[in-house]
């Protein structure tokens, strides 16, 4: 079963897309800031993380810095999922940024095409 | 031109001699027989002469002739009178006659009575004109006048040493009645000139220049002002003085102002709107696929989660409300406990949700209290549920509580105590925690609500203590006065 890392300092979204994700067949991991996402990733190395930007202490950009210095981490594709504007900007690198709110099933396929 | 002149004499051959000699003078002549005529004509004719013999009627001529005079100041009446009625008639008439001559008339005293009148007559045309531009000049002034006073701006005139010639009511009412102050002492209580003067540049340029200044009134009150300068020139096209017009701007930079901080608000707020709706899309997927499966327990979930996600909605929509307008409180009378009670059930629902125990001490038979009742409820509920969470974010000990006592400070001022053993406040926090946009509750938060809460007890005439540790928790004490206060504390927007 593919593995999801889902990085949100707001419980309801992380309920939100870990019952969206485990109903489409995934399993889901969840993260409430950038240290408990890179010890997550580190212990589980998932297939693939969607990513809040601003968040508490440390945003979601710094995040991908780090994993980007990690061998075993820096191909797992991320999605960013942000409430600011410009966020496509934030992480060039990124497979897709999706504004707050967003299309679910826009996200879907895009997790779907990811994880074939 | 003085050439109608009526002639006047019972002596038919001499008033004949006299019409000839006067036609070859190019003047057109007129004669009367009776009083009647002699009105009569003055209505008809522009006559500016009269040579008259006042013995010429029966009826008592010299009383027609101070008449005509009266309605016609302008006529220039000559006499002609016969030597033994000379002496008299010159007493009677005195100055209404503007010469006096001894019938038969000569033609050289003829020619000096007539140029004499001529003189007069043009003399008399042009006090007339004058008086008549010294009416239009008067009421030019008192026009110019009425507009300098009545014109809602701030006008001065200041000559080249600036100092005020001239100032407006609206001037006098706001910077006091300095003629011959210097403009910078009293606009900007300065004791040197300005380094940038639109007035200066005027003088030097002779254009108008406009500027924005910050103005200081008398009672020390600043104000935002566009001021508009223009020359004033003398006779001889030299600018001796300048005005300065200036509106005032205050209200327009107010309102500049917190449009700025509302779009500011609206960005800042931006994100936690969007991740409140997402939330809200959760509950909706959760209820939509609960239903679909059957899934009671998904569903009531996703019911709990689309009421939650609602209620910070309209919390939210409402904060963003009252922020873009200014609200007049409705003040009502109001039983204190009953109010406290209300606040406290509200907050006890959450706190139950919340897992949080939530201990109230309202003190019996408080009376009564004038407030705005929905604004004070939504202000101590805000405090409440700040309580709360600050409980539930405290990770560091297991026994949370919060606190409501309501007492009687003093008879005339009543106290909330909202206290809690949670998280407390670093000093920070504590510094910022009733700024505009300041939250300690990340996405959660939407740095309203204690901004808000915070004008409503100011509003009121209250004023809230705050108390506080980090790990320890927090104590908020709210001093509200039974009575509305006479006069409502100026909150303006920041």
């Amino acid at each position: 079963m593919k593995k999801i890392l889902i990085v949100d300092d707001d419980p309801n979204i992380i309920d939100y897309l870990t019952t969206l994700f485990e109903d489409n067949g995934f399993a889901t991991f969840a993260a409430h800031n950038v240290k408990e996402a890179l010890d997550i990733c580190k212990r589980e190395i998932p297939d693939l993380i969607t990513l809040d930007l601003e968040m508490p202490e440390e945003w979601g950009p710094r995040f991908y810095r780090k994993i980007s210095q990690e061998k075993n981490l820096k191909n797992i594709p991320v999605i960013v999922i942000s409430g600011l504007s410009g966020s496509s900007h934030a992480i060039a690198k990124a497979i897709a940024c999706l504004q707050k709110p967003f299309d679910r099933d826009e996200l879907l396929k895009i997790v779907k095409e990811n994880l074939k | 031109m003085a050439n109608e002149i009526l002639i006047i004499d019972k002596d038919i051959s001499h008033a004949n001699a006299l019409g000839v000699y006067l036609k070859r003078k190019k003047m057109n002549i007129y004669t009367a027989k009776n009083s009647d005529e002699i009105l009569k004509l003055f209505d008809r004719i522009n006559i500016k002469i009269v040579l008259a013999d006042p013995s010429s009627f029966h009826t008592d001529f010299i009383s027609i002739l101070k008449k005509v005079k009266k309605f016609h100041p302008e006529v220039q009446i000559i006499i002609m009178a016969a030597p033994e009625e000379f002496d008299y008639t010159m007493a009677q008439l005195k100055d209404e006659a503007i010469h006096y001559m001894l019938k038969p008339v000569k033609s050289a005293a003829l020619d000096m009575a007539l140029k004499q009148a001529k003189t007069w007559v043009t003399v008399n045309n042009k006090l007339l004109r004058y008086e008549k531009k010294i009416h239009i000049l008067q009421q030019t002034q008192n026009l110019f006048q009425q507009l300098f006073d009545e014109i809602p701006c701030y006008i001065s005139v200041q000559n080249k040493d600036f100092r005020l010639t001239a100032t407006n009511k609206m001037f006098k009412r706001d910077f006091g009645d300095e003629i011959g102050s210097h403009c910078y002492q009293i606009y900007k209580h300065r004791g040197t000139p300005c380094e940038k003067c639109p007035v200066s540049d005027t003088f030097e340029d002779g254009l108008s220049h406009s500027t924005e200044e910050v103005v200081t009134s008398k009672s020390g009150k600043q104000c935002n002002v566009i001021t508009w300068t223009a020359p004033v020139k003398d006779s001889r096209g030299q600018i001796s003085q300048v005005i300065e017009i200036s509106t005032n701007i205050t209200q327009i930079r107010q309102l500049q102002d917190h449009l700025i901080s509302l779009g500011l608000m609206i960005g800042s707020m931006s994100h936690g709107i969007k991740g409140m709706l997402t939330a809200l899309d959760g509950g909706i997927y959760k209820l939509e696929t609960g239903l679909a499966n059957k899934d009671a327990k998904r569903t009531d979930r996703a019911f709990e989660q689309i009421k939650q996600m609602a209620g910070r909605i309209r919390k939210m929509v409402l904060e963003i409300l009252y922020y873009a307008k200014s609200r007049e409180l409705v003040y009502e009378t109001v039983e204190i406990e009953k109010m406290a009670q209300k606040a406290a059930e509200d907050a006890m629902a959450i706190a139950i949700k919340k897992g949080t125990r939530l201990k109230l001490d309202i003190a019996p038979s408080l009376g009564t209290i004038q407030v705005d009742p929905n604004w004070i409820h939504a202000t101590l509920v805000n405090f409440l549920e700040n309580a709360i969470d600050a409980c539930i974010y405290d990770r560091s000990k297991k026994n949370h509580l919060a606190k409501f006592d309501v007492f009687e400070k003093s008879p005339n001022q009543i106290c909330f105590i909202i206290k809690d053993n949670g998280m407390g406040m670093d000093q920070e926090t504590k510094e910022k925690m009733f700024t505009l946009f300041f939250t300690s509750k990340g996405s959660q938060g939407t740095g309203l609500g204690l901004f808000i809460a915070n004008r409503v007890i100011c509003q009121h005439g209250g004023l809230i203590e705050v108390d506080s540790e980090p790990g320890k928790g927090s104590c908020f004490k709210i001093t509200l006065p039974r009575k509305k206060p006479d006069l409502f504390p100026i909150v303006s927007f920041p």
